[in-house]
């Protein structure tokens, strides 16, 4: 067996660290069940919760399709907005200012309060969830994306005047790339947030069930375990979210974990090959 | 509108004929560095006076060191020359073209190396080409003989972040010289860097200046740094900045370290340190 990459390595053992966590909880969640004696319609185990996702898998599956979707697209609706945005205002003081109160506020409203609103005018379908879960992610995309153009070294930006740059080549070549590493980290939180919102919109009203309707009729009905069942899976989405979103920011920001391009996108291996011979001996530092 | 056309039909010209990556055959027949020409220039910024009517010549291909002390306006000069700062009043020539408040000229480099993280080595080296016409294949391969010529050529493809102090700032003056500029402001380049690190640097400038045909104005606290390197040093007074001692260095080219501990060098230097800090020079 050959030696595995040193980062799927590193990657193999944080997964399994991660899920050590996981069974620790799980462990200590049985533990409490067992020495109070709770009854499992007051807590069930996470082991019988997870048995009664499987056991119902054929109802659920579609259940969890239609959530995910929702999360999904009103997460990239979301992101694209907030990015956006924050591109905007980071053009002028003046835009800024005009936007950036009503960013704030638009995260104090309740969401809650403007559910029920939105359903009267998008609708029972996919539209009201895609506008709460969008909601809830632009902002912090928008906020960490502007903080990142805004922070770009002054001496940066006058260098690349001072090369004859652009403003168009200028945003693409320098500013654009020094928003990935903030834009990140607004998905990242915008990821573990999303599926609250598609919930959201679910309870409210809808056509279609989701993850969020079963929760509330189970509710209702005092099936904690299908309670359980349900939110285990929820959290499993927006676990699963963040995850991904981090694995593609491994991919898109390589200079941040590796000290080399990755070979794809060198330059040597023979492709590039300089123009006029070495003069290595008679540089003073290589001789 | 007709300035940044022209800007550019000079740019194109220049690509012609004299790349930095020129082969060793034709570098001998570039055309010479610009003749600099601060005329008369004045930099005020609200109340206060940066530079007050400063006039410098720096000849075709020299090597202008300048030093003097902190604040005295030295990085203001060069954001002027440069384009950056249009001066209150006064003009910037080169070769006695007026290129006062246009950028594009020159090559700029400071005590940071400002490389893009995300840019590897030669991604680093050709940001001159990205930012302005987009980067050709002749580009990197410009870049890479540059980067082979002096000593990385291991590293074309390594992340900034991966290179010691000394390797950052010899990419940031590759990146300078990629641009093509015949022209070269070099703000302490080699301010944030430890003494042996340094004195390579020396070195490696000397012979990096002696390949190439260009006109140098480097701007530093160090007086060895300033008499070593330099044709001439420039020695400024307090805020406003003016020139108060323009000193010759006749020291033959090329210069090795035995330079620093001869005779000659140790007697330019005594006279140097001696206008530095002559009393009423020092800015309060």
């Amino acid at each position: 067996m050959t030696a595995l990459p040193a980062v799927v390595r590193r990657t193999l053992l944080r997964l399994a660290l991660g899920a050590a966590a996981v069974a620790l909880i799980f462990g200590l969640w049985n533990l409490v069940i067992f020495a109070f004696g709770l009854k499992p319609y007051a807590l069930p185990t996470p082991q019988s919760a997870i048995a009664a996702d499987v056991h119902r898998w054929s109802v659920i599956q579609a259940l969890t399709i239609q959530t995910v979707e929702e999360t999904v697209y009103g997460f990239l609706i979301g992101a694209t907005i907030g990015f956006l945005l924050a591109v905007l205002m980071s053009a002028s003081k003046m835009v800024q200012r005009l936007i950036y109160p009503t960013l704030i506020t638009s995260q104090a409203v309740p969401i809650v309060a403007i559910a029920a609103p939105l359903a009267i005018l998008f609708g029972f379908g996919l539209l009201p969830k895609l506008v709460i879960v969008a909601w809830i992610v632009f902002f912090p995309v928008a906020v960490n994306v502007l903080d990142g153009l805004a922070h770009i070294d002054a001496d940066l930006v006058n260098l690349s005047r001072v090369m004859g740059a652009g403003h168009v080549r200028g945003f693409v070549v320098i500013r654009l790339p020094a928003t990935l590493s903030p834009l990140f980290s607004g998905l990242k939180i915008g990821a573990t947030y999303a599926v609250t919102g598609a919930v959201i919109g679910e309870w409210t009203a809808s056509a279609q069930q989701g993850l969020g309707t079963y929760l509330q009729t189970a509710n209702a009905s005092l099936d904690t375990t299908g309670v359980l069942g349900a939110t285990i899976l929820l959290t499993a989405i927006g676990v699963v979210s963040f995850l991904l979103v981090a694995a593609f920011e491994g991919v898109a920001t390589p200079w941040r974990t590796r000290s080399t391009a990755r070979r794809r996108l060198r330059t040597t291996d023979g492709r590039i090959r300089p123009r006029t011979p070495d003069r290595l001996a008679d540089d003073p530092i290589v001789r | 509108m007709s300035m940044g056309s022209r800007r550019k039909e000079r740019a194109g010209a220049r690509d012609g004929h004299d790349g930095v990556g020129a082969t060793a055959s034709d570098r001998g027949v570039r055309s010479a560095g610009p003749e600099v020409i601060v005329d008369d220039v004045t930099i005020r910024f609200g109340e206060t006076l940066a530079i007050d009517r400063l006039s410098l010549t720096i000849g075709r291909s020299e090597f202008v060191s300048i030093v003097g002390p902190s604040g005295c306006g030295k990085s203001t000069l060069f954001n002027a020359i440069s384009g950056l700062v249009r001066p209150t009043s006064g003009r910037v020539l080169l070769d006695g073209r007026d290129v006062t408040g246009e950028t594009g000229h020159v090559g700029y480099m400071l005590q940071k190396d400002l490389l893009i993280p995300w840019r590897t080595v030669i991604g680093n080296i050709v940001l001159g080409a990205a930012l302005t016409r987009g980067v050709t294949r002749r580009d990197r391969e410009e870049a890479a003989s540059l980067a082979a010529r002096y000593g990385l050529g291991g590293f074309l493809d390594h992340y900034p972040h991966a290179l010691s102090g000394g390797m950052r700032q010899r990419v940031a003056l590759m990146r300078t010289l990629a641009l093509h500029a015949d022209v070269l402001l070099l703000d302490e380049p080699f301010g944030a860097l430890d003494a042996q690190t340094r004195l390579d640097m020396q070195l490696w400038l000397l012979s990096v200046y002696q390949d190439l045909n260009v006109t140098v104005l480097f701007v530093t606290h160090d007086v060895d740094e300033a008499i070593f390197l330099a044709d001439r040093v420039l020695v400024m007074s307090g805020r406003p900045g003016r020139v108060i001692a323009d000193m010759p260095i006749p020291l033959s080219r090329p210069r090795d370290i035995d330079v620093l501990t001869s005779s000659s060098f140790t007697e330019l230097k005594r006279d140097t340190l001696r206008l530095l800090h002559k009393p009423g020079s020092v800015a309060a």
